[in-house]
């Protein structure tokens, strides 16, 4: 049965997909919301009934394809760590099918969207859900690849919905970079078949050492672009030219995590990470915070904002991923608790910032003042965000965050505590801005921008009330799933 | 009933009431009366816990949670320490919140939604953090503590001064915090648990393998705690964020909040670190911070014209007495256990008495800002008619932390000093910080006396909104006056309380509380048999009665009449506010002396330099150059594609001829 | 127990009768000795007496109906009577077993913030210019008495005041005592509120400080009071620095001490008669080097000289 639950959390949203963009435009939205509700309860409760140990189905295979190994190439898997992916797909992918009902129509300030439109978002929308969730239950790297270029062209599409100049452009250059960074992942797909005849991931451990190396850094390129890492994190700042759900779902909370999840998949099937590779993109991620956060203090768009702080979180899922490489378990885990606890609170955050676009029309920071009297929610709510998401405990990123601190301390010699040492650094900084931005935004006299601000409409602000909710159970959903991992 | 239902129930009442208030913020006084009520009932339950440790001793320590990924556990255990400063939170917290319900009905713009709800929390994380055993979980309900102390800081949400002033609070100790994250994962790494005992077992192993990263670790400790304690200069947030805060929150702030962070360091050095180790070293450095603190504070305090903002500061200064006390009882407490021990009850004692009348204070302070909308000192004035219970609690509380016999400040400071000098007798620095401790106590004395002139006495005011506030505004500063004559005239009692916290605490066996302390009615610490230092506050409390009634009877004796007469201004009528002696005035050449003692610091955000900024736009000299060189390229292809069949044709002789010249070089 | 509680009772008296009655003997010795220099004839001895007993009949002028002016002037008194009991006079203080130095040095400053709360409650512009002075003598003068004491205090091992007069008595001065003993001096010149330091007074130029409002029987125990603080000041210095010989004999000791005392206090009414008065910025800043000095005493009691 759980396989059959399985399959349907794909299938349903790729039907659904298929439905709403033959519907009339007024049944669109409830397709949509009843079909996200229902792979969300099929996507929470196969993973409650998968925990706690690993469901793997071979479903059949292509004869001119089965490799030396001889297993079948499609297949089915649910383990700890693609139980975390699932959870967030679902959860949040329903969450912002939610509040999309509200936040893309035409009452939008900042972008108003005509019913015709609506179709095609939706459509886009579910079929990422239905791709994201191939990914997250992928059992080998051929059908992960698949599914993976699958999220590259919706996320194409959904960046070029408004179909602007801007987003026209900033789509492309996703596709173009993603799909470079796919490239990597097919090269580094096809030497591991052809040197080991299997795509399953733990066929990884059994390369020659040399070969490793290579197959290793090409994921690890192709993480890097999908996971919008330094040098390629450029194109999710331009990314945020989508609706801002689009934004909080597929550039905070999902497809960016498929390239860490990549590498998490990787360095866990097996440990065979070498230790070079592990170095390389352990420094990477450091740097990619740093780089990150350095861009913090230049930005006037909340959501160009938010967009750099992804790029700095998806460095610490890597740099926890890269710990875990070198041995270190607590960081890896870390990191792998930090997919869940970052998506909801980075979502959270992205909502927010919808809100206030919704409600003025406006995301420049300089220009809002003063918006939390007539917005009390979504100042609420993005408080919680960034409390959440900078690491103040009892919200979720401090657990995992703390988890990456331990990792990283546990790296001996001099490097651990350096390691730690920026790493805080980092969380204090990052913080500082973050609050200050709050405080400019929410607090102090309101601006002319902030008078026509209001809380937004039931739908949104519900999104908001559960997702705060979220930035406090998500440590306790992912810890017990991320604690089985590795044992 | 268990400790752990008692404080389960204060939880979830503090929670409950905590939405229901929010509920009800519409109404204003309802809400505050519903938090109110949940903050007295917790309150209740809390002190049940508080008098059954006293009584019984330390309760069984229970484990409410699991987190097998961290090696931690949520344990709970009520220890008389824990109960001490549980007492002292709950009391002001409770009486604060009388003081709210009608006090925050005159901030008319800002929603109380704000405020009651998170103010309940705010007392859930200190009973939380106080009751909490395992440090992991001791972090969580401390930064929860800071996070909801933030808000409340911050709940005038448009004016700048008090946003910049939260912010600076919340950063400046969640970088402590951070430290304190550091240091416990270091001895997580030794010990894999972050129980208190494992900490203290991995902080000894660590003292002995590596000194010099254990030192590193209490450094960390002692960093972070005494941040959120007010610890100059990491206490720098503290001066700034208490006079921006609702009156009832500023007295909060100091009455509970940074005891919090005495309650740290008396965790630490007092549980952690092993007696036999470094722990004097570090008691020097904890009574030179003190005495820095305080020398460095009250000067500034005398300064100020906000009376909020000089309470601020006077707190700094109460903060480096109870340092100072602390670091000679830490100094003391290998070799002279009971010195050591007096000098940490002596601190602890200041701990309370400090709450009592800085809360008191504060509320006096709120109580006078409600009523004539300022806190400028010079221009107040001649309030104390008008204001009877404010002005007489405000001027007990003044005498009190000016340490007047017979009041609590006087009693706790005596105690403090009196073991900083015993202990200089052997270590000549102490004598110095005592006599700094000494001339500090009186500029204390000089700022409050500023207070209580400059703001309730003199001519009666003129303004004719000055009336006495609501008794629930005036019934809380009254008790808290109370309680400061109180604990000054028995001083036993939080005494004992405070031996028994100690003996909970501490590593060695201390000397009984009746060796210490000596007889009922009289303090007389005695040191090897011998009682070296007395203080018998009934029996001068009695002998200062007798006299100034002795003196007072002189005084009527001849019957003289009394006629009221206006002020003599030379001649010239003038009215009362015409001729007030600001309080700019007071002490002016004194003050000058003390001229940028606490020199301000700007703090900027980040500024990158523009190459950098352009080093790292990789679009622009990277992406964006690579993709138009392959359009170019592309283009450049494309040329041959010209429409022209000859040119087609010119291009399959070319491509043969270079296939066959391959083939031919190739062979 | 009645024994020892009709003693300390006895001594409380004997303590508080000598320095309330014996006070204004003291301060018209002064005035004789002031016009003298002034080759004047002076008022008679009597003089603050008869002083007292006129004031507490005359009518009593008040500017504010508060409680603090009615019964300030009476606490400034009783503060000042309870540090006489805390004070050594030909026997152990009285009260040594209720508070030692520290107390003593806080009772100390407690007749002048019962004396500054008047003023301040009085509400003239004087009074609180003349309280701000007062205060910040008392910032000036408390340290240099403190250190002085604690030198005192370092010798003997105990902070008991009993017992540091006792080991002064019994050890014999010391280069640290002395120094020490100099300081409280030149403390007890502005404690007794005598030229150059009659700054918060001021006569003439704050008109009386403090005291500008206050008439009748109300200034006649503000006077009081600080007639006895002098006495009971100096009494202090010469029992803790100066107490030899001890006879052993209660009513000899006090006399000899109360010779002593005025002994001091004619040598502080000398240094009022040829000095003008200081600014109080210039006062603190003599203060200050007083105080170092003092702490030069200490060290010097620190290595056990």
């Amino acid at each position: 049965m759980l396989t059959a639950v399985l399959v349907l959390t794909v299938v349903l949203p790729a039907v659904g997909a298929l439905a709403v963009s033959g519907l009339r435009p007024r049944a669109v939205r409830a397709t949509a919301v009843l079909v996200a509700t229902a792979t969300a309860i099929l996507g929470v409760w196969t993973v409650t009934l998968a925990y706690p140990a690993a469901h793997r189905v071979a479903l059949g295979g292509l004869p001119w394809l089965s490799g030396a190994a001889g297993q079948g190439v499609f297949g089915l898997l649910l383990d700890p760590l693609g139980s975390v992916l699932l959870l967030i797909v679902v959860v949040i992918g329903l969450l912002t099918v939610l509040y999309s009902t509200a936040s893309v129509g035409e009452a939008n300030r900042d972008h108003p969207v005509g019913p015709e439109d609506q179709r095609r978002y939706y459509f886009w929308l579910l079929a990422f859900v239905a791709s994201m969730a191939g990914v997250a239950i992928a059992p080998n790297f051929l059908q992960l690849l698949v599914f993976w270029e699958l999220t590259t062209l919706c996320s194409w599409a959904l960046i070029s919905f408004y179909r602007n100049d801007q987003s026209l452009r900033a789509g492309m250059k996703a596709l173009v970079m993603t799909h470079a960074g796919g490239v990597f992942f097919l090269v580094a797909v096809f030497v591991l078949f052809v040197r080991t005849g299997s795509f399953e991931f733990s066929a990884l451990a059994s390369l020659s050492e040399g070969a490793r190396v290579w197959v290793f850094a090409f994921l690890m390129l192709a993480s890097w672009a999908k996971a919008a890492q330094v040098p390629f994190h450029t194109w999710l700042p331009d990314a945020m030219a989508a609706p801002t759900p689009i934004s909080a779902y597929l550039h905070a909370a999902a497809m960016v995590k498929a390239g860490v999840y990549l590498m998490a998949r990787s360095v866990s099937a097996g440990w065979a990470m070498p230790p070079e590779v592990a170095y390389v993109c352990g420094a990477l991620a450091l740097v990619t915070i740093l780089v990150a956060l350095s861009f913090y203090f230049v930005q006037d768009d909340l959501k160009r904002l938010l967009a750099y702080s992804t790029i700095a979180h998806l460095g610490y899922v890597l740099l926890g991923v890269a710990l875990g490489g070198l041995g270190s378990m607590e960081g890896f885990r870390g990191g792998v608790l930090h997919i869940i606890c970052h998506g909801a609170s980075k979502a959270l955050l992205f909502f927010c910032a919808g809100a206030v676009a919704y409600a003025t029309g406006t995301r420049s920071i300089a220009a809002l003042r003063g918006l939390g009297r007539r917005m009390p929610l979504t100042a609420t709510a993005f408080f919680v965000g960034v409390l959440a998401v900078t690491g103040i405990p009892p919200f979720a990123c401090f657990w995992s965050k703390f988890m990456l601190f331990a990792g990283a301390l546990q790296f001996g010699g001099a490097i651990g505590p350096i390691l730690l040492v920026v790493l805080l650094g980092e969380t204090l900084v990052a913080f500082s801005w973050m609050l200050y931005v709050g405080q400019q935004v929410f607090f102090g006299a309101p601006s002319p921008a902030a008078a026509a601000g209001a809380d937004p409409p039931l739908a949104m602000r519900a999104t908001l009330v559960l997702l705060m909710a979220a930035t406090l159970v998500a440590p306790a959903a992912g810890l017990p799933l991320v604690g089985l991992i590795g044992r | 009933m268990s400790h752990v239902f008692l404080l389960g129930l204060a939880g979830a009442l503090l929670l409950g009431g905590a939405i229901v208030s929010l509920a009800l913020a519409r109404h204003r006084i309802l809400s505050g009366w519903l938090a109110f009520g949940a903050a007295t009932a917790a309150g209740v339950a809390v002190f049940a816990v508080v008098v059954d440790t006293f009584r019984a001793g330390a309760g069984q320590e229970t484990v409410l949670l699991r987190l097998p990924v961290l090696g931690a556990a949520w344990t709970v255990l009520v220890d008389p320490l824990s109960a001490f400063f549980l007492a002292i939170a709950a009391a002001i917290c409770v009486l604060s919140a009388l003081f709210s319900v009608h006090y925050m009905a005159h901030f008319e713009r800002d929603s109380v939604a704000r405020f009651y709800p998170v103010l309940l929390v705010f007392l859930a994380s200190v009973v939380g953090v106080l009751v909490t055993t395992d440090f992991l979980f001791f972090l969580v309900f401390w930064e929860l503590m800071t996070l909801t102390s933030f808000f409340l800081v911050t709940f005038e949400s448009e004016s700048r001064t008090t946003q910049r002033a939260g912010r600076k609070y919340f950063i400046v100790t969640h970088a402590a915090t951070l430290g304190l994250i550091a240091g416990a994962l270091v001895l997580w790494q030794t010990s894999g648990s972050f129980h208190f005992g494992a900490m203290r077992d991995a902080l000894a192993t660590l003292l002995g393998t590596r000194p010099l990263v254990g030192n590193l670790v209490i450094l960390l400790f002692l960093l972070g705690f005494a941040t959120k304690a007010g610890v100059l200069p990491m206490g720098d947030w503290l001066p700034d964020a208490h006079p921006v805060a609702p009156s009832g929150m500023s007295a909060v702030l100091s009455g509970a909040l940074v005891k919090i962070g005495i309650y740290g360091l008396l965790r630490v050095f007092c549980g952690f670190v092993p007696v036999a180790g470094p722990v004097a070293g570090w008691g020097i450095v904890l009574a030179l911070a003190g005495t820095g603190s305080l020398f460095v504070a009250m000067p500034t305090a005398l300064a100020q014209t906000d009376s909020k903002r000089l309470m601020a500061f006077s707190t700094v200064g109460q903060i480096g007495y109870i340092c100072l006390g602390l670091g000679v009882g830490l100094y003391c407490l290998p070799d002279r256990p009971a010195l050591a021990a007096l000098a940490l009850m002596g601190a602890l004692f200041h701990t309370a008495n400090h709450a009592c009348f800085k809360a008191c204070l504060f509320l006096g302070a709120g109580a006078v800002l409600y009523r004539t909308g300022e806190r400028n000192m010079d221009k107040l004035g001649g309030l104390g008619g008008a204001m009877p219970v404010t002005a007489s609690s405000s001027m007990l509380a003044s005498l009190s932390i000016a340490g007047v016999p017979p009041l609590n400040g006087f009693a706790s400071k005596w105690l403090i000093l009196a073991t900083c000098l015993l202990a200089g007798m052997t270590a000549p620095l102490f004598l110095v910080l005592g006599i700094v401790g000494l001339f500090i106590s009186l500029v204390t004395l000089a700022s409050f006396l500023k207070v209580v002139g400059a703001v309730f006495l003199g001519q009666p005011s003129e303004d004719p909104r000055v009336r006495e506030v609501p008794w629930t505004m005036a019934a809380p500063q009254a008790v808290l006056a109370a309680l400061c004559v109180l604990l000054g005239v028995f001083p036993q009692v939080p005494l004992r309380l405070a031996h028994a916290a100690l003996a909970s605490a501490v590593q060695i066996d201390l000397p009984s509380s009746q060796a210490l302390i000596g007889g009922p009615w009289t303090l007389a610490p005695s040191i090897g048999g011998l009682s070296v230092a007395f203080w018998a506050p009934l029996t001068i409390a009695a002998a200062l009665v007798v006299l100034s009634a002795l003196a007072y009877g002189l005084q009527r004796s001849a019957a003289a009449r009394v006629r009221r007469v206006d002020v003599w201004t030379c001649g010239e009528p003038h009215g009362p506010s015409a001729v007030r002696y600001p309080a700019t005035s007071l002490f002016v050449p004194f003050k000058d002396a003390f001229h940028g003692i606490y020199p301000a610091v700007p703090a900027r955000a980040p500024a990158f330099p523009p190459a950098l900024r352009k080093a790292l736009d990789l679009d622009r000299w990277l992406f964006m150059p690579a993709a138009r060189a392959v359009d170019r390229a592309a283009h450049g292809v494309g040329l041959t594609h010209a429409g022209i069949p000859q040119l087609y044709l010119l291009w399959i002789v070319v491509a043969a001829a270079v296939v066959v010249a391959i083939v031919l070089l190739a062979s | 127990m009645t024994t020892g509680a009709l003693q300390v009772l006895g001594l409380c008296a004997l303590n508080v009768l000598v320095a309330g009655l014996l006070s204004p003997l003291f301060e018209g010795m002064l005035r004789k000795l002031r016009a003298i220099v002034h080759s004047r004839m002076g008022p008679p001895l009597t003089q603050p007496y008869l002083d007292l007993l006129k004031l507490l009949g005359k009518e009593d002028l008040r500017t504010t109906g508060g409680v603090l002016s009615a019964l300030g002037p009476a606490m400034t008194l009783g503060s000042v009577l309870v540090l006489a009991m805390l004070v050594p006079m030909g026997a152990p203080p009285p009260l040594g077993f209720a508070g030692d130095v520290i107390v003593l040095v806080y009772v100390a400053g407690m007749g002048a913030v019962f004396l500054m709360l008047t003023a301040f409650a009085s509400g003239s512009p004087y009074a609180f210019v003349g309280g701000s002075r007062e205060m910040m003598l008392l910032l000036a003068v408390e340290p240099a008495m403190a250190i002085a004491l604690v030198v005192g205090a370092v010798k003997a091992g105990t902070l008991a005041t009993g017992a540091i007069a006792a080991w002064q008595a019994a050890n014999g001065p010391s280069l640290s005592t002395i120094l020490a003993g100099l300081a409280l001096f030149l403390a007890l010149q502005a404690q007794a509120g005598k030229l150059p330091f009659d700054i918060a007074e001021a006569d003439q130029e704050v008109m009386g400080g403090p005291l500008v409002e206050l008439s009748g029987p109300r200034l006649a125990l503000v006077r009081w009071a600080l007639w006895a603080r002098q006495l009971v000041v100096a009494c202090l210095l010469v029992e803790v620095f100066a107490p030899w010989p001890r006879l052993g004999l209660l009513p000899l000791d006090l006399a000899l001490t109360l010779v002593k005392a005025l002994v001091v206090l004619v040598l502080v009414a000398v240094i009022d008669v040829v000095n003008p008065r200081l600014r109080v910025d210039q006062a603190l800043r003599y203060y200050l080097r007083v105080g170092f000095s003092a702490l030069a005493a200490l060290a010097f009691a620190v290595i056990g000289m």
